[in-house]
């Protein structure tokens, strides 16, 4: 009887030009935890999206317990065996618990088209006592419960029916340390009955704490897989960006001071819900970085710099005492903005990169009689491109066309022909790979050195240490902490001020 | 430790506040006028004439509101009710079908346009209100086809829908089914998931194509019911063109705005149905006031504005187009 | 701290565009074909439908061309502000009542000074429009229920107005009515259109606006306030027009007006309009699709075709250009 439950067999896939899946193959077996890491942009959330129906695979197998498997959505990998619990929320608003529980596979309670809302309210409720869930009730919308407790309803929902594998998505990184636990009972539980945990996360020590085995990913290809056991942080980090995080890649310098002078200050900053007394002063030549969990706020902090916050009190006022508080202001005062959110808000996607990279400095384009010429357009656009190096076949192409590294390149490419002098960048290299990273970490060291200011937002540890004069930690929406450049800095000194 | 007895209350309380709130409504829109015109007006018969022209929009709206709770709108309807009561006058008299006709003709019609506009929807992958105006236009032809130019009249002997207790039966019967399918279908869960989140409900294997299709199959059938009971009660349809149907677009919108409002409190058909009876009560007042019949076009439009205005809540950010 | 839930991450899930490993050659080129065919199609419509209908009127359409072209300096200028608010993404149904009250407004100050009445059907026009503006953009209300609503109650107001006898404008209108004032008023809208939309800022805010409302906010661009400001500027060119609409009948009825915002809308489309906006709208849009179904129009009544199998035609024809110069990427989720 074979160990193995799954065969990822040379499976490849694909998003217009960029790879993100470059023939994988490994085995996963029965009874253990599997994780599966990688940097962003590494393929492993495509991985699983491809077993579980969200994506279809461009080529290569699966094969489950022998037999090949391909779902077309969520439900028929269920009916397989195989279901998965989301990032980001997977519950939907206007349905109840026990509607959001059996959604997809009503069929046991309708007869004759009749649903059965009674039986099936009993049973959700069961199951929820099962799990020890007593608090949530079956006939309740859903949208009456928290993200954490809907998270626990997802947790019912993707394991009630024993599933062969279960792939957990990046779950724990939005729950508090009661969920986390929940989520390891569950997990352990999987594990004693011979089933099968795929497990993604960012958190190196959970990882190593709750797995049996690591397979790493890196910019679609497959790099290894080894026992937990075998393994610590820095041999995994290791594998994962494939060499030593050395200064080549990030800033060299160490010991620099930052000048005095005030470029930005920030007063008692509040936005509801959000960020609460945030101070602090941004200095001229300075890379100002803020690390935090993902809720913790410091996502806010970009949108009140740039005067794009809802209800925001308190004060973001320049040196020449301007307030900022919108954002055609923050513009003409020099101030740019990359967001997180990449396609919605950092680029139009529907459009050219030409007039992506020209939209905000239409005014110093336009002439005497505030006519624009097309000539002119193009060329600022082709100048600014060609300086961020970016692939394209000219500035007529829709944005819509390039990688996700290619389309940071325009979003930046606009702010170089803006000629900004203080950038607020979030997340500046997410879902990018080693490459272009490596780019734009180079072109912020040089803005740095010319004097520009820049306020790096991010996820990823290891770029603010790398990168930053300062880094201050929020967290639930205040600052916790505020730590100077440090070659001896690493990760945990960070994480502790985090949680 | 809650009981379930607890959540229990806590959702009657929902709903009780929402039955509070719109008989609150009721009274008030009932008492401006009753003050102000108290000879003419709100006398307990009159209030069930009210209600008795009310059912006619209320029917149409409990199922459009599958459309709209999905997110989709429907420039059509106004046609539709045309196109489906002419055809059911048609089966009645010209084919000597009797009442059978008259309801098959126009439940079929109807539903048959919701199924047209459906399938182009999803087939055409355009917005749907582009979608089901070009269709109206279409409609509209068809109607002036089947009708060549004769107003289509009702015979005396085949207007049981027009009075009780063949209206009331007719509307009791169709809230009846769309409560059931709301509430113990699969459709009504799906309609919900679909309009709540159409990509979700897509990676959860949900056929959003087959579903919005359906959506409006069962909005035209309703509508083809209300067409029965428009017929029956003003014995008469003409044939417009130029968009003129449109004007009948606007009180089952209305009614299905109030519906979306108060499905919060978890009581959405209730609330369309007495939501219809208040924006009656408002026109039959303004009719007691005197009101020339242009300016009730004018409240009309003004009374749809108003409710939307109303029940939409804004989120800041949000990109509305 | 609050979660902010949005629609937009779950899509995360899903990747922006086709699922299929088409390649980026083919994709291209499929582009390419599309704009293409969004480009040639209206005018080769056009030029097909006008030699077709001279030939089946033998040479009829040719010698009623004063007569035609008269009929399109309305749907011309009107259709010159529907334009830029659907280059936004946005709708208008309210555009014939607009062109009724302004119409009425011109005939009544007609009476005083022509001037007068010139100015306030423009102002009269841009009032409307605000009133649309206030309640999509402050109220955030969809542009098309916002403008069916007022399309609804002015066309009512109007019915009122004019319902014992049309209102008449003074004679002095009729001295006005000269083919190349009319001719001339047109084209300056146009001219002045043209020149601001493709070569000035503007047309480049409206197209980010109608590509990605967001991103061209968080680009510096005040789109609250334009939003606003082009409803104002779509009634009031309407205004305008209700003046020419005036000079030619000398009256308004009660059915002035009446079918104008569905005329335009058919006229874009015909023209090669993609139905939501965005970035492949092109001006010429305006003036091949508003002659294109002027004649359309006029061909086939001249063939004697009843209204009803006007309409028919009108509503295929519509359907079919809609789905054909539809811009289907930028409908992330089409409702």
């Amino acid at each position: 009887m074979s160990e193995i439950r799954l065969q990822v067999k040379n499976v490849s896939k694909s998003f217009g030009i960029t790879k993100a899946l470059k023939n994988v193959s490994f085995n996963i077996n029965k009874g253990e935890v599997h994780a599966l890491i990688g940097e962003n942009g590494s393929g492993k959330s495509t991985l699983t999206n491809s077993l579980t129906g969200i994506y279809q695979k461009d080529s290569g197998t699966f094969i489950l317990d022998g037999e090949e498997v391909h779902a077309h959505n969520q439900v028929e990998a269920n009916n397989m065996g195989i279901s998965i619990i989301v990032q980001e929320l997977g519950t939907l608003d206007g349905l109840t618990v026990a509607e959001n529980i059996f959604l997809g596979h009503e069929e046991r309670f309708v007869r004759f088209g009749i649903k059965n809302t009674n039986a099936m309210n009993r049973e959700a409720n069961e199951l929820l006592k099962k799990y020890g869930f007593d608090r949530i009730k079956a006939n309740a919308m859903i949208e009456t419960y928290n993200f954490e407790d809907r998270k626990l309803v997802e947790i019912v929902k993707a394991t009630y029916f024993g599933p062969k594998i279960v792939v957990i998505d990046e779950t724990t990184t939005a729950l508090s340390q009661e969920g986390r636990e929940e989520l390891y009972k569950q997990m352990n539980r999987i594990r004693s009955e011979g089933n099968t945990v795929i497990f993604i996360s960012h958190d190196l020590p959970e990882i190593l704490r709750m797995s049996d085995t690591i397979t790493v990913l890196r910019d679609g290809d497959y790099i290894a897989t080894v026992k937990s056991a075998d393994m610590d942080e820095d041999s995994l980090k290791k594998l994962m960006v494939g060499r030593e995080v050395t200064g080549d890649y990030y800033r060299a310098d160490y010991g620099e001071p930052v000048s005095g002078e005030v470029v930005m200050s920030v007063k008692n900053v509040t936005v509801p819900g959000l960020i609460k007394n945030v101070n602090f002063d941004l200095h001229r030549g300075e890379i100002l970085g803020f690390g935090g969990l993902s809720e913790s706020g410091m996502h806010e902090i970009g949108k009140a710099c740039f005067g794009a916050s809802f209800d925001r009190e308190g004060t973001v006022t320049l040196a020449d005492g301007t307030a900022v508080n919108d954002i055609p202001t923050a513009i003409r005062h020099s101030i740019a903005y990359t967001s997180k959110d990449r396609d919605n808000e950092s680029i139009i996607l529907n459009q050219s990169i030409g007039d992506n990279i020209c939209l905000p400095s239409l005014g110093e384009l336009e002439n005497g009689m505030h006519m624009l010429s097309d000539k002119k357009l193009r060329e600022f656009a082709d100048k600014n491109a060609k300086i961020m190096s970016t692939k394209m076949n000219s500035v007529d192409q829709f944005v819509s066309d390039l990688s996700g590294g290619n389309k940071q390149k325009v979003v930046l490419a606009r702010w170089i022909g803006k000629d900004s002098d203080i950038l607020i960048l979030d997340s500046p290299t997410r879902g990018i790979d080693i490459g272009v990273k490596q780019d734009i970490y180079q072109l912020m060291d040089s803005m740095r050195r010319q004097g520009k200011s820049i306020i790096m937002i991010s996820e990823e540890l290891m770029e603010l240490i790398g990168m930053c004069d300062r880094i201050i930690i929020m967290k639930d929406g205040e600052i916790s902490n505020e730590l100077p450049r440090d070659p001896d800095m690493d990760e945990n000194s960070l994480i502790s001020s985090m949680v | 430790m809650a009981s379930s007895s607890e959540t229990m209350k806590k959702k009657l309380t929902g709903q009780a506040a929402g039955y509070l709130i719109l008989a609150l409504l009721v009274v008030a829109s009932w008492a401006v006028f009753k003050i102000l015109t108290p000879g003419n007006f709100g006398s307990p018969k009159n209030l069930v004439s009210y209600f008795e022209a009310s059912l006619l929009a209320a029917v149409g709206a409990v199922g459009f509101y599958f459309v709209m709770v999905m997110g989709m709108f429907d420039f059509s309807i106004g046609a539709n009710i045309m196109l489906s009561a002419i055809v059911g006058c048609v089966f009645a008299t010209r084919f000597s079908l009797g009442y059978f006709g008259l309801i098959a003709g126009a439940v079929l019609t109807g539903a048959l346009v919701g199924l047209l506009n459906g399938v182009f929807y999803v087939k055409l992958r355009i917005p749907s209100m582009i979608v089901t105006t070009g269709l109206a236009l279409i409609y509209e032809s068809a109607a002036n086809y089947i009708a060549g130019g004769v107003e289509q009249t009702l015979p005396s002997n085949l207007r049981a829908f027009g009075q009780m207790p063949g209206n009331l039966i007719l509307a009791v019967l169709a809230f009846a089914a769309a409560y059931l399918l709301l509430n113990y279908t699969r459709i009504g869960t799906y309609t919900y998931a679909i309009g709540s989140n159409e990509f979700v409900a897509k990676n959860m294997g949900i056929n959003v194509n087959k579903y919005k299709v359906l959506a409006f199959v069962i909005s035209g059938a309703f509508l083809g019911v209300m067409a029965v009971l428009t017929i029956s009660y003003g014995s008469s349809m003409v044939a417009v063109t130029g968009m003129a149907s449109m004007s009948r677009n606007f009180v089952p919108t209305m009614g299905c705005f109030f519906g979306m409002a108060f499905r919060k409190y978890g009581i959405p058909l209730p609330a369309i149905i007495i939501g219809e009876f208040v924006i009656n009560i408002i026109f039959f007042g303004f009719i007691a006031l005197g009101a020339p019949t242009a300016i009730q076009d004018v409240i009309t439009g003004l009374a749809l504005l108003l409710v939307v205005t109303l029940t939409t809540r804004i989120t800041k950010g949000e990109i509305v187009k | 701290m609050a979660e902010n839930v949005n629609k937009k991450d779950l899509a995360k899930n899903v990747p922006e565009g086709n699922d299929k490993a088409a390649s980026k050659e083919e994709s291209l080129k499929k582009q390419q074909r599309a704009n293409l065919i969004r480009t040639l199609l209206p005018i080769i419509g056009l030029v097909a439908v006008a030699l077709i209908f001279n030939i089946l009127t033998k040479g009829g359409m040719w010698n009623s061309r004063n007569l035609i072209l008269n009929q399109v300096y309305v749907v011309l200028i009107s259709a010159t502000g529907v334009f830029f608010i659907m280059t936004m993404g946005g709708l208008d149904f309210s555009q014939g009542s607009i062109m009724g009250i302004a119409s009425i407004v011109v005939c009544i100050l007609s009476k005083t000074n022509i001037f007068l009445a010139v100015i306030g059907g423009i102002a009269a026009g841009a009032a409307i429009g605000a009133f649309n503006g206030f309640f999509y953009v402050n109220r955030k209300i969809k542009s098309f229920i916002v403008t069916i609503c007022t399309m609804f109650l002015f066309r009512g107001l109007i019915k009122y107005i004019a319902s014992n006898s049309p209102v008449a404008a003074s004679m002095e209108v009729f001295n006005y009515d000269l083919p190349a004032l009319k001719f001339g008023i047109t084209a300056a809208v146009l001219l002045i259109g043209f020149i601001a939309f493709r070569y000035t800022k503007f047309g480049m805010y409206l197209k980010a606006i109608g590509a990605g409302e967001k991103a061209a906010k968080f680009a510096g661009i005040r789109t609250d306030r334009m939003k606003f400001l082009i409803y104002v500027l779509a009634g009031a060119i309407t205004g305008l027009a209700a003046f020419i609409n005036i000079v030619k009948n000398g009256s308004a009825t009660a059915n002035v007006g009446n079918q104008l915002e569905t005329q335009i809308l058919i006229a874009l489309v015909l023209g090669g309009m993609p139905i939501s906006g965005g970035a492949k709208v092109r001006f010429e849009n305006i003036i091949v699709g508003a002659l294109l179904y002027t004649v359309l129009n006029n061909g086939l009544t001249m063939m004697g075709m009843t209204t009803q199998a006007m309409q028919l035609i009108q509503g295929v024809i519509f359907l079919i250009f809609v789905a054909v110069f539809a811009d289907r990427q930028s409908l992330q989720v089409i409702k």
